[in-house]
């Protein structure tokens, strides 16, 4: 049963692509309205963020270690577009302001985990409350109003290709990228070998020092985008945006196949993460089943796919000193 | 290693006296009674927490729950006496949960095998999310006032409010615990060399399903003491909660890799953190100021040992160069 | 095929000392490309030593190696593989989630021509084309994880090869395999030396040594006592420049009558490690298991102790039968187990010496509950005197100390326990010879006060020293016991390696 079941995942991303279709399909036939075109519409709306976020978190993620500053950074990053762009400047101003703060966040993290080799959850949880608390401060009890949110951005959030959210299409552009960079391109192979075997790495010669950095580097950078996208999405950010962020997407990628252990994981694995957590917080609310039971749903998906990541993963053969009578 | 992180804890003791010291001449509203007390049940559940929090980092584990279980015990108490239960009993009914989860947590983690540091996440939601479904939106504000005032109020003749007691109570036990009894002992083997401790006899899955349970039990009481000071049980109390107790232990010199680490540091960490708040408050500091100066803080205490560690070793290798 | 008259590598006067322990003592070895050769020599002979300085991790005290005309750069595992040296262990070390041509190029990934960008059918078709050179059809899209210890280091040597390595290293490669994926293994190993490449075979089985390969060189004590071509050697002539010393009065074995039976094992076995193990240990005795690294012994120590769990069979302390699987119960019981890996699982490096000691006894220094850090510091200076151990204070790390010293500190935390019965593996791995002697003492004393000892020991004059009687095993299975009287080391080598059937 292991093997069939073993072989069946070798891919990592059938499980939650099946739990995705399971609940979509099941959602959909006690209320049609639910795989509706506007169904559809909403659920991709409400991943956009997050899958934005998930791709910089699987960077992270795969070498072992962990970004928990993204939620700041985000919000920060929606709140500074707002304020620096008002209305009058396009999209290109927006971006430079994602990234500028992005970058800085995530050079200050990759410097304090790659060079002075600090943790990385000590340090990410300091630099999540030090962005806050600059991001407060320099907020103040304002608001970022839909007139000051750019209008390329504007328009973005709230239009539609076909019934699905250009944000969303930036996402799952983004998303795409990325896997393709971290199927195909050799910094990012080394990254999968750092979080699988992270001694074997230095052994084998890989700069680990300087793929830590440039993947918290990264990170950063698209936390900043994420932020461009937050604000996209709810014309408006203040001091709470972003609050809490961090912990969905690590979620997401956990559920998605990114495994705390490193060494495995895709981005779109991720997105497909995120759209089953954001389809049951939506399918809860469409099958009638009160609100209220979403996030324990969350809770148990996510220790679900924990339990059987650790299940099928324990395949290492065991020493046999015993000659084999053949 | 471990000499570094010894002067950690003297400094952070030191830096408690000196932070008190400056506060009060910095500004009069400080060093009074009713400052003071407001300080101690700004604190309180954090303190609580903190306690067995020590133990599990301390053990090479970590729980990321804490502030659902708070939640959830605080929802269970307040459901349970929206049904009419009799109040007394409510409060035993918030212990049992806490303990529950907490025993969830440490059979996911040492049956199942599962990583703590993943699997609190998964708990973190599902606690908090049974807060929803037991409360909804609303939360339970009709509670007994005998009971509630004891959230507010002080010892009689003292300015400690009345969670003072069990901070004095529950801090003296871990204190002792963690440096004066076996289960101490065998935390700190298991944080060194968890091998090693199989190896010496030590039933390092009990030990470790014992401090899970011990957490959530904690958490149950912290529940409570939080019901009591809102007066209210809601479903999204105590959020963040968990990040702000791990960062009161790192801060107090347990290092996050588990081994190293003393209580009256982490208590110490605790009261430093309370107090700095209170001042940068009384000064007209923003808060955001003081979640700047928090992190900087949980920098430092993993930067200067980290620093002192590097120096020693390039001091190592020189001495082996001159030798060899 | 030996195809040049001089030699690719040449290792002269190799000297090497850790602490006050002498590793290597002017050794030399000459390899030809082409050839396969056997590196042979008890534990501690410094076989690994050597290895590992060629592999990177070491540098010679003082000694020349020269590979390929030209001097080696030592002290460098990234220059050592620049240089062409492989090294191949008993246990690879590949990257689990990542694909086998992947692990094959990790960090080196093959690219095309253009950007930075991963050639992955190129990296595919030459980790197949390596596969298949060496005659193993492995899948190069599989992953790595769960691949058996056989199908790793054919992964191991192919990217051996396709780093043009000129020396390769099998550091007792056949452990772990079957004897199906032995031969395979030699075919390869035959393979690679048709390629000009330099194999370096480490192996204790001379059934294996003597199948496989063309020169045979022996160490001892740190230095090479011996070279020859395979074919003019005989087992004997190995095994006698292997053993070559004389038993002095290093061990200093009080004679004891037995007493009554204090621990009985009977038809103990566990799936792929061991089986039919049956033997009893009396009060005042020493039994030694000996064999070879890998034979099963610490295995059979550890489901004593209650570390592992055993599939069949039953154990028995003085006449209570023990449940599987306990440590604290077997220690109830009376069990103390020194572990072989003093650093990993003996000890808690950063801890006090205090600390350590007491570890086990913590009930018995309890008062109540309360437990003092002085009560701690008592009993460990007390073992401390009695082991004559060397410290500066007591409050000190152990990773400060010696390794003998340390190894006194294992030895004071079990004998503390006042145990019926002690389990020692290993008793002088990598400790000086002064220390080697008062633990020899120790142990005899204890003997001679009722403790019942069962020692593992891979060194033959400790096992011919100080055993009353010697069970040899043999790839997990008990294959002959010997009398304190009638044991030599010829004896004991025949059976552990099977060069002679019993």
């Amino acid at each position: 049963m292991k093997i069939i079941l073993s072989r069946l995942v070798a891919v990592r991303e059938v499980p939650v692509f099946l739990a995705l279709l399971l609940v979509l399909i099941v959602t959909g036939i006690a209320n049609p309205q639910f795989v509706s075109a506007s169904g559809a519409q909403d659920i991709f709306l409400g991943v956009a963020v997050i899958a934005t976020l998930c791709v910089g978190q699987t960077f992270v993620i795969t070498m072992r270690h962990i970004d928990l500053s993204v939620g700041s950074t985000a919000g920060f990053t929606a709140y500074m577009i707002g304020k620096v762009s008002g209305d009058h400047h396009g999209l290109g101003i927006s971006l430079l302001v994602a990234l500028a703060i992005g970058l800085l966040v995530g050079a200050v993290n990759g410097f304090l985990v790659a060079y002075l080799r600090l943790p990385s959850l000590v340090v990410t949880l300091a630099s999540l409350w030090i962005v806050r608390g600059i991001f407060n401060q320099v907020a103040g009890g304002n608001t970022i109003t839909d007139n000051q949110v750019p209008s390329a951005l504007g328009y973005l959030g709230r239009h539609s290709f076909a019934y699905i959210p250009y944000i969303f299409i930036i996402a799952f552009a983004l998303v795409l990228f990325a896997s393709f960079i971290m199927h195909s391109s050799r910094p990012a192979r080394d990254l999968y070998a750092m979080g699988s075997n992270p001694p074997a790495s230095e052994l084998a010669g890989i700069p680990v020092i300087k793929r830590t950095f440039f993947a918290f580097l990264a990170s950063g950078a698209v936390s900043g985008l994420g932020g461009a996208i937050l604000l996209a999405r709810f014309h408006s950010a203040d001091s709470n945006s972003g609050l809490g962020l961090e912990l969905n997407v690590i979620a997401a990628c956990v559920v998605g196949g990114v495994a705390v252990a490193g060494g495995v994981g895709t981005p779109y694995g991720a997105l497909i993460g995120a759209l089953l957590l954001q389809s049951i917080t939506q399918a809860l609310g469409a099958l009638g089943v009160s609100q209220f039971w979403q996030l324990a749903v969350n809770g148990v998906l996510l220790i679900s796919a924990i339990s059987l990541d650790r299940y099928l993963t324990l395949r290492i053969k065991p020493t046999r000193i015993l000659r084999v009578k053949s | 290693m471990k000499r570094a992180i010894f002067g950690w804890d003297k400094g952070i003791l030191v830096f408690l006296v000196l932070t008190t010291i400056v506060g009060s001449f910095v500004t009069p509203y400080f060093a009074n009674a009713s400052n003071f007390s407001f300080v101690i049940q700004d604190i309180g559940e954090f303190m609580l927490m903190a306690i067995p929090m020590t133990f599990l980092i301390i053990a090479g584990e970590i729980d990321l729950s804490i502030g659902s279980t708070i939640c959830l015990s605080s929802a269970a108490l307040g459901y349970s006496y929206r049904q009419g239960i009799p109040f007394w009993l409510c409060l035993v009914i918030a212990l049992v949960v806490g303990l529950l989860c907490g025993l969830i947590n440490g059979i996911l983690v040492t049956y199942f095998g599962l990583q703590s540091l993943a699997v609190t996440i998964g708990t973190l939601a599902l606690y908090r999310g049974l807060c929803f479904v037991l409360l909804g939106n609303q939360p339970v504000n009709q509670m007994p006032l005998s009971y509630t005032d004891l959230g507010s109020n002080s010892i009689p003749h003292t300015f400690l409010p009345y969670v003072t007691i069990l901070i004095f109570i529950f801090g003296a036990m871990g204190w002792i615990a963690l440096h004066y009894s076996r289960l101490g002992r065998w935390t700190f083997a298991v944080g060194i060399n968890v091998e090693a401790a199989k190896f010496s006899g030590i039933p390092v899955m009990r030990l470790k399903l014992a401090l899970f349970a011990m957490t959530g039990l904690m958490a149950g009481v912290a529940g409570i003491v939080y019901t009591f000071r809102f007066a209210s049980a809601s479903p999204d109390g105590a959020t963040g909660y968990e990040l702000s107790v791990i960062a009161s232990v790192l801060f107090g010199g347990v290092s996050i890799a588990g081994g190293v680490g003393t209580m009256w540091g982490v208590l110490a960490a605790v009261l430093e953190l309370g107090v700095i708040r209170s001042v940068l408050q009384l000064i007209n500091v923003s808060a955001n100021t003081l979640l700047v100066v928090s992190g900087g803080l949980l920098l430092l205490s993993v930067a200067v040992p980290r620093a002192i560690e590097i120096s020693r070793s390039r001091r190592k290798l020189v001495s082996i160069e001159k030798k060899g | 095929m030996v195809t040049e008259a001089v030699p690719v590598l040449t290792i002269s006067g190799a000297t090497k000392n850790f602490g006050g322990v002498r590793a290597l003592n002017g050794a030399s070895l000459s390899l030809f490309k082409g050839e396969i050769h056997a590196l042979l020599g008890e534990n501690g002979a410094g076989k690994s030593t050597l290895l590992k300085t060629l592999a990177g991790v070491h540098r010679l005290d003082s000694g020349e190696i020269i590979l390929d005309g030209k001097v080696f750069h030592e002290g460098s595992t990234k220059l050592a593989r620049e240089q062409g040296i492989a090294v191949i262990y008993q246990e690879p070390n590949l990257f689990p989630d990542l694909t086998l041509a992947e692990n094959v190029f990790a960090g080196r990934q093959l690219q095309l021509n253009h950007g930075k960008f991963v050639d992955w059918a190129g990296m595919q078709s030459a980790a197949q084309e390596l596969f298949n050179q060496l005659g193993v059809p492995l899948n190069p899209r599989s992953k790595a994880r769960g691949l058996s210890i056989a199908d790793q280091q054919i992964v191991e040597i192919a990217k051996a090869l396709s780093l043009n390595a000129k020396v390769i290293v099998m550091d007792e490669p056949t452990a772990a395999l079957s004897s199906k994926e032995v031969e395979r293994l030699f075919t390869v190993a035959r393979g690679l030396a048709a390629r000009d490449a330099a194999v370096v075979f480490v192996s204790h089985r001379l059934d294996e040594v003597f199948e496989l390969t063309t020169r045979i060189t022996v160490m001892r004590d740190g230095a090479t006592v011996g070279t020859g071509i395979t074919l003019d050697l005989t087992e004997k002539d190995v095994i006698h420049m292997m053993v070559g010393r004389e038993i002095s009065d290093l061990y200093p074995k009080i004679v004891t009558t037995p007493g009554r039976v204090v621990l009985s094992v009977k038809e103990l076995a566990h799936d792929g490690l061991f089986e039919n193990i049956s033997f009893d240990v009396h009060a005042g005795e020493i039994v030694a298991l000996a064999g070879l690294v890998g034979s099963g012994r610490s295995e059979i120590a550890r489901a004593i102790f209650g570390i592992d769990k055993y599939t069949h069979g039953t154990i028995t302390m003085n006449e209570n039968r023990l449940a599987i699987g306990s440590p604290s119960e077997s220690m109830a019981a009376g069990i103390a187990l020194v572990p072989e890996d003093r650093r990993q699982q003996g000890l808690f490096m950063a801890a006090s010496i205090a600390k350590n000691v007491s570890v086990t006894v913590l009930k018995r220094l309890q008062r109540g509950f309360w437990l003092q850090s002085k009560s701690e510091e008592r009993t460990a200076t007390s073992w401390g005197e009695t082991l004559e151990l060397k410290y500066a204070d007591i409050t000190d790390p152990v990773e400060r100390l010696s390794g003998g010293n340390q190894q006194k500190i294992v030895l004071a935390k079990w004998l503390a326990t006042k145990p019926s019965l002690l389990i020692i593996d290993e008793p002088t791995r990598g400790i000086d010879v002064g220390t080697k002697a008062q633990v020899h003492r120790l142990l005899s004393d204890e003997a001679s006060k009722g403790l019942a000892i069962l020692m593992i020991s891979s060194e033959l004059p400790e096992v011919l020293g100080m055993a009353d009687r010697i069970l040899v095993m043999r790839e997990g299975v008990m294959v002959q016991e010997l009398s304190r009287s009638e044991a030599t080391s010829e004896k004991v080598i025949a059976a552990a390696t099977g060069a002679v059937t019993v």
